[in-house]
């Protein structure tokens, strides 16, 4: 009677104190739920369906998969478009991990002001995204707006001759780029850095090892999970980029007549499946990594 | 002062010249905005373009605000609006983040995984494609042309929580069982303990918020229909967007350009210094 008693005020506690991280998470799981979850779900459900804008709403037609064959086989600019985008994205990726680790290596040594340089590195985030980058881009009607602006086509022209001219120059470009979307993921190397002991440093510089030896053999094994953080980081947000030219694609498609919304929600999934896909492909690598690295 | 001078070795020469080079390079688009603002007309057309100003005026201001008092709705309303949205947006976040980040590091419940792996999930999705289904709901709830139609859909932020998720399970345990020892509630030990030591974390998730609410076109374009409730980014948007080719609005354009820039230099100076220190703790590792 007693033990019954007793298991039935443990079954109370435990639920007095799940129920409280429940009431806890409440506000935010109505908000997903409402935001994020349902709309989610219901593209999925209309990425099935011919959706099509009637009198007083919406009406659906179930059509399979007929919009993700469409996808592939009728539309002549999303596969083309998508294509590209990764391609420049594979190549994009490396580019910026690998100087962002460079940067924070350098920002890591002691220097007089460090800490501003620090912030100058962040600053580009936080024009990354909305308003004023879109503004830039406006302005500059294209890409990169201050190197045509200032024209410095036939500055470089002169320097390094005519043939290697556009070279740089897309290099340059590009360069831009990398250094806007560098700010995250130098902020997190820094951090990464912090987490080594200085006392691993000094026993190594004591048993001989150059600089150059300890960085490979301590500060990038450390660094593993941060680079593969990073790497995730990237990828994601070169993704979500709302102005990749394929969510471009997306956004046009949702309001066509002839196409709508569940066309642009299935192509909208396709996209998603590909991110997932690749992230996993990360993952599954880096995991693989580490734990070679713990066997020996 | 010599002495400090003299340890300065030629390494570190070279580095603060490096990044001294790649800072300036970062820094032209904000030197490019803040002087584009101040252009006369004459210079805003000059070819090849110029990065400085060379006779400053606030003329473009005064027509920025001249040309929105001609039109139904005035500058202000959409100023007033973008600030109450900002405001509140910004508030309640922090306040829905923090408890569930709060729980989510340090109880147990049900659910708790599967919470954990949809807020990564719902990270790689970009918000831009659910904009219809996103609609609906808003019309269903009855809540467009009302501020909660701007604010409830930035309410459940991913980035937010995984950030302080992280941040929060750096907080000793042994910290708040102390407390609870000494008679605090969950309520008590929550707004007493972890709001302030988390304050770090909430600085960070308050530029990546205040930056994204300000800069949202996407709530005023689908869930307002009246042009009083929509916000200051959607005003300069429809300004950049139906001026792209014209002349005479060019000196508006740069004008609220740089008006939607100001906020959040300002919020990110306030904030940059807690951001690095989120990240040291943020217990990635």
């Amino acid at each position: 009677m007693q033990a019954k008693a007793r298991v039935r005020e443990a079954r109370l506690y435990l639920g007095k104190r799940y129920g409280m991280g429940l009431l806890f998470m409440l506000p935010w799981i109505i908000g997903f739920a409402m935001f994020v979850l349902i709309p989610i779900s219901w593209s999925l459900f209309m990425s099935f369906n011919k959706v099509q804008v009637a009198v007083g709403g919406f009406k659906y037609e179930w059509i399979g998969m007929r919009n993700y064959r469409d996808a592939f086989l009728k539309d002549n600019v999303f596969p083309i478009e998508l294509i590209t985008y990764i391609q420049e994205m594979l190549l994009m990726v490396p580019i910026i991990v690998i100087f962002a680790l460079l940067i924070s290596l350098m920002l890591n040594q002691k220097f007089p002001g460090r800490f501003i340089y620090r912030a100058l590195f962040f600053l580009p985030v936080i024009f990354a995204t909305g308003q004023v980058l879109s503004e830039l881009f406006l302005q500059g009607a294209g890409d990169i707006p201050f190197l045509e602006q200032y024209n410095l086509l036939p500055l470089v022209e002169e320097y390094v001759g005519k043939q290697f001219a556009e070279t740089v120059m897309a290099v340059l470009g590009k360069a831009i780029l990398i250094l806007w979307y560098s700010g995250v993921q130098i902020l997190i190397f820094i951090a990464g850095f912090q987490t080594i002991s200085p006392t691993i440093y000094e026993a190594v510089r004591i048993d001989g090892a150059s600089p150059w030896d300890s960085f490979w053999k301590i500060t990038l094994p450390a660094c593993v999970p941060f680079i593969s953080l990073n790497v995730l980081y990237t990828i994601i947000d070169l993704f979500t980029f709302p102005l990749n030219p394929v969510l471009k694609h997306i956004k046009d498609n949702m309001f066509k007549v002839d196409t709508g919304y569940g066309y642009a929600s299935a192509l909208a999934w396709i996209y998603f499946g590909l991110i997932f896909v690749l992230i996993a492909l990360v993952l599954w690598l880096f995991n693989r990594s580490l734990r070679t690295r713990r066997v020996h | 002062m010599i002495r400090r001078l003299r340890r300065v070795t030629p390494f570190q020469v070279i580095l603060v010249t490096v990044f001294t080079a790649l800072a300036a390079f970062m820094s032209l688009p904000i030197i490019f905005i803040l002087n584009h603002a101040f252009k006369p007309q004459n210079e805003l057309f000059l070819f090849p373009p110029r990065f400085l100003v060379q006779n400053p005026t606030l003329r473009n201001f005064e027509s920025l605000i001249l040309h929105a008092s001609n039109a139904t709705v005035p500058f202000t309303r959409y100023l007033f609006n973008s600030l109450i949205v900002a405001g509140l947006t910004l508030g309640t976040v922090i306040i829905v983040s923090t408890m569930a980040g709060y729980v989510l590091a340090k109880y147990q419940f049900h659910f708790k995984q599967l919470i954990l792996s949809l807020i990564t999930l719902s990270l790689m999705f970009a918000p831009e494609t659910v904009g219809i289904p996103r609609y609906l709901i808003i019309s269903g709830l009855g809540i467009n042309n009302t501020y909660f139609g701007h604010i409830l859909p930035a309410l459940a932020s991913p980035i937010a929580v995984f950030m302080l998720v992280g941040f929060i399970s750096q907080i000793p345990g042994e910290l708040l069982e102390a407390a609870k020892m000494d008679g605090a509630s969950h309520f008590g030990i929550f707004t007493k303990m972890v709001l302030p030591l988390s304050v770090p974390a909430i600085a960070t998730i308050s530029i990546f918020t205040f930056q994204g609410v300000w800069g949202d076109v996407e709530t005023s374009t689908l869930f307002m229909q009246e042009e009083t409730m929509r916000t200051l980014a959607f005003y300069v948007n429809s300004l950049l967007s139906g001026l792209q080719n014209s002349v005479s609005g060019q000196n508006v354009a740069a004008a609220a350009g740089l008006l939607m820039f100001l906020p959040n230099l300002i919020i990110f100076l306030l904030f940059q210094r807690r951001v690095l220190e989120t990240m040291v703790h943020s217990g990635i590792k």
